[in-house]
């Protein structure tokens, strides 16, 4: 095994990572950073981002406004000071990314150009077309080169944390290239591993995200904090989950059913205006719109497509110079994978899983109950997104918070005691025969059955409305999947540049996940943002649910769901309000 | 998926650990309408061979990833389908011109060092406080650089250039459209600094200006354009260098 | 333990695996020829001031069936030459703008043409009129 000594350790080389390393080089350029990332920075998933990132910037609108739009999208669920550090600091990371090069699209003036998105009151969502990830992405990638103490381990996979009396002391990776073990000693870990949408068979996500950090965490006893709420994305091409950005009704778009009606209506967003009104129709909140299409499916009114019912996406009136300027990749999507020309046809959209508002249990520093151990991103769940997130909020969050992860770690790696190299030692050997003993392991199940079944079971029991009987046989599979883990066989034995033996690794994390949503939906008796109940809890429940829950692994046994309160501050809870009577103003 | 038909993909296969040099192996894919060449080689991966190694993440054809030779034209396997193949059959080999790390993998990391090497950020004229707010920059100001920005660093375009073949020290297609970007950007000050990677032996004046490189790019960055344009100005640079030596390089 | 051990695929022979290449190599060989003829055409001017019955046999020898033959050739590479550059000449140039709008590449390319077309009417007429 390969030793790295290094004060920071940061893994994911998304938005995040890249936003927390440049942080720490920033804060002490004497700290040595390593960033480690299972693919090439600029192939994390932040890149299929399309709509863009909020941050208030016009005259009418504040950040009360901003504020108000994310406790209530989140159905209440936020931790109310996080809200307000976040809102605060979303317009100044935006325009560090500016000054960084992220070619924001603009006004005629020059001035930065913002668009209409779901559930937020005015038009606050910075955009670059509608590739901003993508651009965000690439711009943080390419300004980290700056940074000589910024060290890139590219393509090395995360295999576990090593922690050392009580404390996280730095981690295992596989060099993918040769399959070769590594040690990491660092005297602060930073996960940034994005979200988990490949717990689900149909994603918006890319194979990627299949949620490692908040599987090792998981099994370090670090708390996995409202897994339940899994966020559908309404419009994405039925089969492939391919995205079609939120931008697109942002931009005026239309959703309409197989009789070209707009039943978004029909489901207390309406009233319908000739033009888009802010948290009204297509611009209501993912977990609303999702809902409608749900219904609208059972009452037969959707279009059969040979990947599934759809509902049609509908920017014709928009007209092609507006697509072009707006939603190129729209277009060339649709081209591509539907070979349609959005200015002269509808485009057919379904839900798809898209994020995970759970994850890695941080205070509102990023600092998760494992000493030692910050996280941020998708992976973590620093509060802000509640039971739905906004679309635009989980760009702004990815900078926002990486940066307070980067000063954080920086801040605790130059307090952290000296590393037991022993003791690291010891647990990085026990973490690595465990990996050889997958790799070696004889069995008789094959990797992509039991993926299938985890997603089926998932997709069946924890979808976008739940039951008691659904979640259970869900969880029952999954345990079943867990068993069969140890049995699955490779068709690859070898060490370099072994994929298959890694996907196996990973499935195991995602495995770990899974399991943590779909107990901690079972247990939640109540309905409220994502998760939604038909069998009797139909109804939000603040008496009782108005708590964060956290899933906590237990060995050989299924996770023990706890308990926390809500810290509210300035918004007391209320009902949501979409379409017409929905309070365009926070004040 | 509804299959209707199967097609023959050949893959050439190739293990650091225990191969000579690459061969090829023969695998029979069931396909639909929608089926991309990329969703063939999953299906060969989860229930023909496991061993099977090739790079992919997002599908969409925005990360970079998946970027192979299909029947020896690079292009991105996510969104290229086999329909379009059939009844003929598929040759999929790793990009062109990049070392073989395994299978349909290669070894990226010549890329990744020519792309730190050209100062891909912004050098601004003077440090702006994020407090100062946002530059000024109009459509028409951004639309100088913005093709540019959207290389997906994918690599096809390396795959189809014969001069980075034969002499891999040439900076390449995507590496000097990412420098003509920052160039471009009326944000940045830095071509002056960026001049002497432009003007070098392995800088623009290796091109020969084949141009398939903009001919495979999936993004339309028309990296051909960006060498050749640094063509003249690189001439002109040395020009006004020749008349005012001490002079700037505008 | 595992090594890295990239293969590096050989060169040899890379211009006849795509039609691309093959073309490419076509519009370089083109300039064999036009070099060839300027030679040629340099020739003529040497005999012009050696004296005239040096020119005159050079004009004679110019009607030789495989000089024909060689100006038809080297005919069709000037054309190719022309045309391949007249498609790349767009990458090479700045960016133009006609007000905002960006001019478009097959719009220079199509320029070119009518500015090729005008001269050479140009020049017949001088030819023929003179």
């Amino acid at each position: 095994m390969q030793i790295v000594q290094t004060d920071v350790v940061i893994v994911g080389g998304g938005g995040a990572g890249l936003r927390a390393a440049i942080a720490v080089a920033e804060a002490d350029p004497d700290l040595n950073v390593s960033l480690i990332s299972k693919v090439v920075p600029m192939r994390s998933h932040t890149v299929a981002a399309e709509g863009g990132s909020a941050g208030v910037v016009q005259t009418e609108d504040s950040l009360d406004s901003h504020f108000y739009d994310t406790v209530a999208g989140g159905d209440w669920l936020c931790e109310q000071p996080v809200v307000d550090y976040f809102v605060a600091n979303c317009t100044r990371e935006m325009v560090q990314l500016e000054h960084w090069g992220c070619p924001w699209s603009r006004k005629d003036d020059g001035d930065i150009n913002v668009r209409n998105f779901g559930g937020m009151s005015t038009a606050r969502t910075w955009f670059a077309a509608d590739k901003s990830g993508f651009h965000i992405l690439h711009t943080l990638f390419q300004t980290s080169l700056k940074y000589a103490s910024v060290h890139r381990f590219d393509e090395f996979f995360c295999l576990d944390l090593i922690v050392v009396d009580g404390r996280c002391q730095g981690i295992v990776a596989i060099e993918v290239a040769t399959g070769e073990f590594f040690r990491f000693e660092a005297r602060a870990v930073i996960f940034a591993t994005g979200g988990a949408g490949r717990v689900y068979p149909c994603n918006t996500n890319a194979g990627i995200s299949t949620g490692d950090g908040m599987g090792i965490a998981f099994r370090h006893g670090v708390a996995l904090r409202d897994m339940e709420f899994v966020q559908y994305h309404p419009t994405a091409l039925p089969g492939s989950g391919l995205l079609m950005t939120e931008g697109c009704r942002g931009e005026g778009g239309y959703l309409v059913n197989k009789d070209g009606y707009r039943y978004l209506q029909d489901y207390g967003l309406g009233p319908v205006d000739p033009s888009p009104r802010p948290k009204a129709m297509e611009l209501g909140p993912r977990d609303k719109v999702s809902q409608a299409f749900w219904h609208e499916d059972r009452q037969g009114r959707t279009l059969e497509t040979p990947l599934g019912t759809a509902v049609h996406l509908d920017l014709r009136h928009l007209g092609r110079a507006k697509l072009l300027e707006r939603l190129p990749m729209i277009c060339e999507m649709a081209e591509t994978f539907l070979g349609i020309d959005p200015a002269e046809a509808p485009i057919p959209v379904r839900p798809a899983v898209h994020y995970t508002m759970g994850g890695i249990w941080t205070d509102g520093d990023t600092a998760t109950n494992l000493p030692g151990l910050f996280a941020a991103g998708e992976c973590s769940s620093v509060g802000i997104h509640g039971a739905n997130r906004l679309g635009s909020n989980s760009l702004a969050e990815i900078v926002v918070f990486g940066k307070v992860a980067g000063e954080q770690a920086a801040r605790a790696a130059r307090a952290a005691p000296a590393i037991d190299a022993r003791a690291t030692t010891h647990e990085a050997e026990a973490s690595m025969q465990s990996a050889l003993a997958l790799l070696g392991q004889d069995g008789d199940q094959r990797l992509a059955d039991l993926r299938d079944t985890m997603q089926t079971a998932m997709e069946n029991g924890v979808g976008i409305y739940r039951s008691a009987e659904g979640m259970q046989t869900a969880c029952q599979t999954l345990e079943k999947v867990r068993n069969d883990y140890s049995r699955v066989r490779l068709d690859d034995k070898s060490r370099a540049f072994n994929t298959e033996w890694l996907t196996v690794i990973e499935l195991g994390f995602t495995l770990d996940v899974a399991r943590a949503m779909a107990y901690s939906a079972l247990q939640r008796t109540e309905s409220r943002g994502a998760h939604q109940r038909l069998d009797g809890y139909e109804k939000r429940d603040d008496e009782h649910f108005l708590k964060h829950s956290l899933a906590y692994a237990v060995a050989d046994a299924p996770p023990r769901i706890d308990y926390e309160g809500v810290v509210i501050t300035k918004l007391p809870p209320a009902e949501r309000v979409y379409g017409g009577m929905a309070r365009q103003e926070g004040h | 998926m509804a299959t209707h038909d199967e097609i023959e993909i050949e893959v050439l296969r190739y293990h650091p650990e225990t191969d000579s040099e690459p061969s090829y192996r023969t695998y029979r894919v069931p396909f639909a309408h929608e089926t991309s060449v990329l969703q063939g080689l999953q299906y060969i991966k989860d229930r023909l061979d496991g061993s099977l190694t090739f790079r992919w993440s997002c599908r969409m054809a925005i990360c970079g990833s998946c970027g192979m030779m299909i029947n020896g034209v690079p292009n991105l396997t996510c969104s290229a389908f086999l329909r379009e193949y059939h009844p003929g059959k598929l040759r999929i080999e790793p990009l062109a011109h990049l070392p073989i790390e395994r299978d349909l993998a290669v070894d990226q990391t010549d890329f990744l060092e020519k792309l730190a090497s050209i100062q891909p950020y912004i050098i601004p004229a003077e440090s702006k406080a994020v407090d100062e707010g946002p530059f000024t920059q109009t459509p028409a100001q951004r639309e100088r650089f913005y093709q540019y920005s959207e290389c997906i660093n994918c690599l096809l375009c390396y795959a189809a250039c014969p001069q980075y073949g034969l002499d891999s020290g040439f900076l390449g297609p995507a590496a000097l459209a990412l420098l003509h970007r920052y160039n471009s950007d009326s944000r940045d000050v830095g071509k002056a600094d960026r001049m002497p990677i432009v003007n070098a032996q392995e800088g623009v004046w290796a091109c020969t200006l084949v141009g398939y490189c903009s001919e495979v790019c999936p993004k339309g960055v028309d990296p051909a354009s960006a060498v050749n344009r640094n063509k003249v100005i690189s001439t002109l640079d040395y020009f006004f260098r020749f008349m005012a030596p001490r002079g700037a390089s505008e | 333990m595992a090594v890295r051990r990239p293969y590096v695929r050989p060169m040899a022979g890379w211009w006849r695996r795509n039609p691309f290449y093959i073309f490419y190599m076509l519009r370089e060989a083109t300039s064999v020829f036009v070099a060839l003829y300027a030679l040629q055409l340099l020739y003529g001017l040497y005999t012009l001031a050696v004296g005239e019955a040096a020119f005159d046999a050079w004009l004679v020898s110019l009607r030789h069936p495989l000089f024909l033959v060689f100006h038809g050739v080297a005919l069709a590479a000037a054309l190719l030459h022309a045309f391949t550059w007249f498609n790349v000449a767009p990458k090479a140039m700045p960016v133009l703008y006609l007000g905002s709008h960006r001019v478009a590449d097959r719009t220079l390319v199509w320029a070119q043409y009518l500015i090729f077309a005008v001269i050479s009417v140009a020049i017949l007429g001088v030819v023929l009129g003179g």
